[in-house]
């Protein structure tokens, strides 16, 4: 196991490399702008572009360039490890507000994930046992209303109804837990809400589905037939065979999600990885695109990985050498 | 259930036409601004705007946006300053650091200043300001690894100064501090609008002991050292005893929050230009457009700053009577245009130019745009007020009926064409098919592309829209060598209250291959075509109005008739016997202030709401 698990994060260096030398490609090779014009000023002079292009390092080879990413990231950088360099728009190092801002974003993403986890599955269940139901069909139509429900209508109306009206919802922003608990769970429970409801109807699509094929299953029957009381028969033999392509699907969405929930957190004005990125491609801020380029695919390598290693819990069946 | 169909079907037409009437925009002119009662002092005034997209961290050398400009105006004193106030009275310089008007020389090679006495620099560094201070704000513009981002205003100009210089601590030729109270400029040659460049951000003093530490551009922007009313929150934590030890100053996160304070060694009795009403200004970032419209209409905050409102929020405001009195619509001294590229062909033509003037139905772009809340159709391409309003919308040398256009009028333009073979006053030749159009990918720019697009076809120029993000479509027209024959979005609007920073963008001497934005290649010679990689026009002369550029420049601004005159005839000129554009607005900045805010301003240079001189009667307190 332990050789599978150091073998898998060794591959995590080589989908790293890939990623961020297929976005060094992108960025010089089909360029939508270049940052030593944008940073030169209004009506610069030659000697000026030059002069930005010297300061931000791109007036280097871009293989070299490639090399000296690489090498920050490993060793660290004059700002410190992991040396992910200096954004040409803030003029401050992208490692401070990396960590600045991640841990918004993983924060979003943890606690929307806890949140879709808890109302997809149970629904999920119930709609899988009351099939055909009033209770099934009603789960299901909801669920596939939130699926269809753009994330930015949902946030938007959210915002509406529970700040702008009701003023039950203190609204935008991000209030770091340590200066105020209660604060900051007041800031994040609407945006958990709002993303959590559209993975959340996926989930329960998906486990209701899994179920139903499962109780179908001849050792369901095995197990009824030898007495077990309902309640164990759906908890602890179908639903833990039911949860492997919910835990697959985790591990993709948690992943992705930690690169940053783009709209989610414009609408919410939660500084996190995701629009901070969005921005940085518009203004060809390059070294903030490769730091959130490299934590995204270090980040969905990682949950699959976790992933892999829960199936063995799930399914005895699976075992890894 | 027939009448429940009924009904839902009125209410989504009501709906329908609820969103279309918000989507076209309003007609209407603001609402007269707000003067509710007197101004008082105190309380905090709290903004927020998406992004602060400096253009050089608030670093003053290179900062180079209008909104920073404004932050600055209130942390920094330049040798000359204005009252930051609206309109023409907002354009006037007088004497702000220094005592008095300058002495210039007969042949206005020389400004000397005197400094007032007493004025100081904010915590931590709480010494008096000296004129090596200015001084050494100057050595920094001439430094090239701080790309000091309108040094063009200075190189060539001050004696010594070249943007080349190795280090900030290397002194300029041209200036000279005989005493710490006085400072001395030796010019290159008369430069009528001097008085505006000592006057911009990058002017104001720095301390030397601070601003040495940083050599790369931007990086002093976490730094500053205030000189005028209001500092960064924090900056008497800045441990200026090495430089190892100074860290950023913790009332400003570039990715979040800039809040200012007052300077508590700033002198009101030394200054008659602000009435610094606040105590303190809190800019936030709030990524949601909608969210700090909302939180203005709810009072959480007092003011938008920088972003304009969506279209649904200044129809509420312009339709809801008490609201509108919130709505504030001035003039940005900023014009939106099409420009042509006068080496590309159809354009290489002047007819075509002026046929595309001519058909442009310019009624409607401004309709795209919001109505004249958002501007006023454009007729020249200087601004009325630059102008002293001495060539205004009366001026139109393409006037058209109610400004929709006149498709005869351009067709006798086009016929006399040479890609109008068959003089039907359509462009017959293939030139005129599939020319890129770069564009912006956002509104108003998108809702303005189909206006452009469908008026140019009724002359036979037939557009292919490109839209990009902003700095990418910037990046697509700048670069010479992509030939782009013709763009919508671009605009330009001034650095200071002078025609001349309009002029310069015509200055053939200026093209450059990337970076340019004498888009249109005005003045473009053929050895310079040759250089940058493109074809010189076979026939055609470009025209060139670099003589007319240095003639005006070197009337001084102390005789501003003749110097604006000067500039009302080349703005005519350049509309005339050039046609580089389809200039179509003038845009009006619009500000929505809550109640909380007692007397609104407008700062006709920075062309936002004027910190110095608005007034709250929240009791917030800068945490």
């Amino acid at each position: 196991m332990w050789r599978y698990i150091v073998r898998r994060l060794l591959w995590v260096v080589v989908v790293m490399l890939v990623v961020t030398s297929i976005t060094f490609l992108v960025f010089f090779v089909m360029p939508s702008t270049d940052p030593a014009v944008t940073f030169a000023g209004k009506n610069p002079t030659e000697e000026q572009i030059e002069e930005v292009r010297h300061n931000f390092g791109l007036d280097k080879p871009v293989p070299v360039q490639y090399v000296l990413f690489i090498k920050h990231v490993f060793l660290g950088d004059q700002y410190g490890w992991p040396g992910l360099g200096f954004s040409y728009s803030t003029r401050s190092p992208v490692r401070d507000q990396f960590f600045g801002r991640v841990i918004v974003t993983v924060q979003l993403a943890v606690g929307a994930a806890l949140v879709w986890l808890c109302i997809g599955i149970p629904i999920g269940i119930v709609s899988a046992i009351k099939r055909r139901t009033l209770v099934d069909r009603l789960s299901m139509g909801l669920a596939l209303f939130f699926v269809s429900a753009p994330v930015f209508w949902l946030g938007l109306m959210g915002l509406w109804l529970f700040w702008y009206k009701l003023r039950i919802s203190p609204g935008t922003g991000y209030v770091p837990w340590g200066d105020s608990f209660t604060d900051w769970l007041s800031h994040m429970i609407l945006p958990w809400i709002v993303l959590a409801l559209l993975y959340a109807a996926f989930y329960a699509r998906m486990t209701r589905g899994s179920m139903i094929e499962t109780m179908g299953q001849d050792y369901i029957r095995t197990a009824r037939v030898k007495g077990l009381p309902e309640w164990k028969v759906i908890l602890k033999h179908g639903l833990r065979s039911s949860l492997t392509p919910v835990v697959t699907m985790i591990g993709f969405d948690v992943g992705a999600l930690l690169g940053g929930a783009v709209i989610t957190e414009t609408v919410f004005n939660l500084q996190g990885v995701g629009q901070w990125a969005v921005n940085s491609v518009f203004q060809g801020d390059l070294p903030v695109i490769l730091a959130v380029t490299v934590v995204v695919s270090i980040a969905v390598t990682l949950m699959n990985l976790i992933v892999d290693i829960v199936y063995a819990y799930l399914d005895p069946r699976v075992r890894y050498t | 259930m027939g009448k429940r169909r009924q009904r839902l079907r009125l209410v989504g037409l009501a709906l329908a036409l609820a969103l279309l009437a918000a989507a076209c925009g309003g007609g209407d002119e603001g609402g007269e601004q707000a003067q509710p009662s007197a101004a008082q002092r105190g309380g905090v005034l709290r903004t927020a705007q998406t992004d602060f997209g400096f253009t050089n961290g608030l670093d003053p050398t290179g900062e180079y946006l209008g909104f920073a400009w404004d932050v600055l105006g209130a942390m920094s004193r330049s040798l000359m300053g204005t009252k930051h106030v609206a309109d023409a009275a907002g354009n006037e310089l007088f004497p702000d650091l220094a005592a008095d008007m300058p002495q210039i020389s007969d042949d206005g090679l020389t400004y000397t200043f005197k400094l007032k006495p007493g004025i100081k620099f904010g915590p931590p560094v709480n010494r008096e300001i000296t004129s090596k201070d200015v001084a050494y704000a100057f050595q920094r513009i001439n430094t090239a690894s701080l790309v000091a981002q309108y040094g063009f205003y200075y190189f060539g100009v001050v004696k010594g100064m070249d943007g080349k210089a190795k280090s900030a601590d290397q002194k300029v030729e041209g200036i000279e501090t005989p005493d710490d109270q006085t400072i001395v400029f030796h010019l290159e040659k008369p430069t009528g609008d001097f008085l505006y460049r000592v006057f911009m951000a990058a002017t104001a003093p720095i301390p030397q002991e601070v601003a040495k530490c940083f050599t790369k551009a931007g990086d002093y922007g976490r730094y500053v050292i205030s000189s005028g009313p209001y500092m960064i929150q924090g900056s008497d934590q800045l441990d200026i005893s090495s430089c190892k030890a100074m860290k950023p100053i913790s009332g400003f996160d570039p990715t979040k929050r800039l809040a200012l304070v007052r300077n508590p060694n700033y002198d009101q009795g030394t200054d008659n230009l602000r009435s610094n009403f606040v105590d303190g200004i809190d800019l936030a970032i709030n990524t949601n457009v909608d969210d700090i419209f909302n939180k203005v209409e709810a009072g959480q905050i007092d003011s938008s700053i920088y972003d304009p409102p969506t279209k649904p929020v200044l129809q509420r405001y312009l339709t809801d009577q008490a609201k509108k009195q919130y709505l504030h619509a001035n003039q940005g001294d900023r014009t939106w245009y099409v420009f042509m590229n006068m080496t590309t062909p159809p354009f290489d033509d002047i007819n075509v130019r002026k046929a595309a003037n001519l058909i442009m139905d310019k009624a409607a772009l401004l309709q795209a745009w919001g109505g004249t809340t958002s501007g006023e159709i454009a007729t020249h391409i200087m601004p009325p007020t630059l102008l002293n309003n001495k060539l205004g919308a009366d001026y139109n040398p393409y006037a058209t009926p109610d400004n929709r256009g006149d498709e005869a009028k351009a067709k006798e333009a086009m016929k006399q064409s040479k890609y109008d073979s068959n003089k039907d006053g359509v462009c017959d030749a293939s030139q005129c098919k599939n020319l890129v159009m770069i564009n912006r990918n956002t509104p108003p720019h998108t809702d303005s592309e189909p206006v452009v697009a469908s008026s140019l076809a009724k002359i036979g120029i037939e557009v292919k829209p490109r839209e990009l993000a902003t700095s990418a479509a910037y990046t697509t027209i700048q670069t010479v060598k992509n030939n782009i024959p013709i763009g919508l979005n671009a605009s330009w609007g001034k650095d200071y209250a002078d025609p001349y920073s309009f002029a310069v963008l015509f200055d053939g001497r200026s093209i450059i291959g990337t970076g340019n934005t004498n888009y249109s290649l005005v003045g473009i010679t053929a050895d310079q075509a040759g250089k940058l990689g493109i074809k010189y026009p076979s026939g055609a002369q470009v025209p060139n109005v670099d003589t007319d550029i240095d003639t005006c420049q070197a009337i001084p601004n102390t005789e501003v008739d003749k110097r604006i005159d000067c500039f009302v005839n080349l703005d005519r000129k350049v509309m005339e016997q050039a046609v580089p554009w389809v200039p179509y607005l003038w845009e009006k900045k619009i500000t929505i202030t809550a109640p909380s805010v007692t007397k609104y301003e407008f700062d006709q240079f920075s062309g936002h709401i004027s910190l110095t001189q608005v007034a709250v009667n929240n009791n917030a307190t800068i945490s």
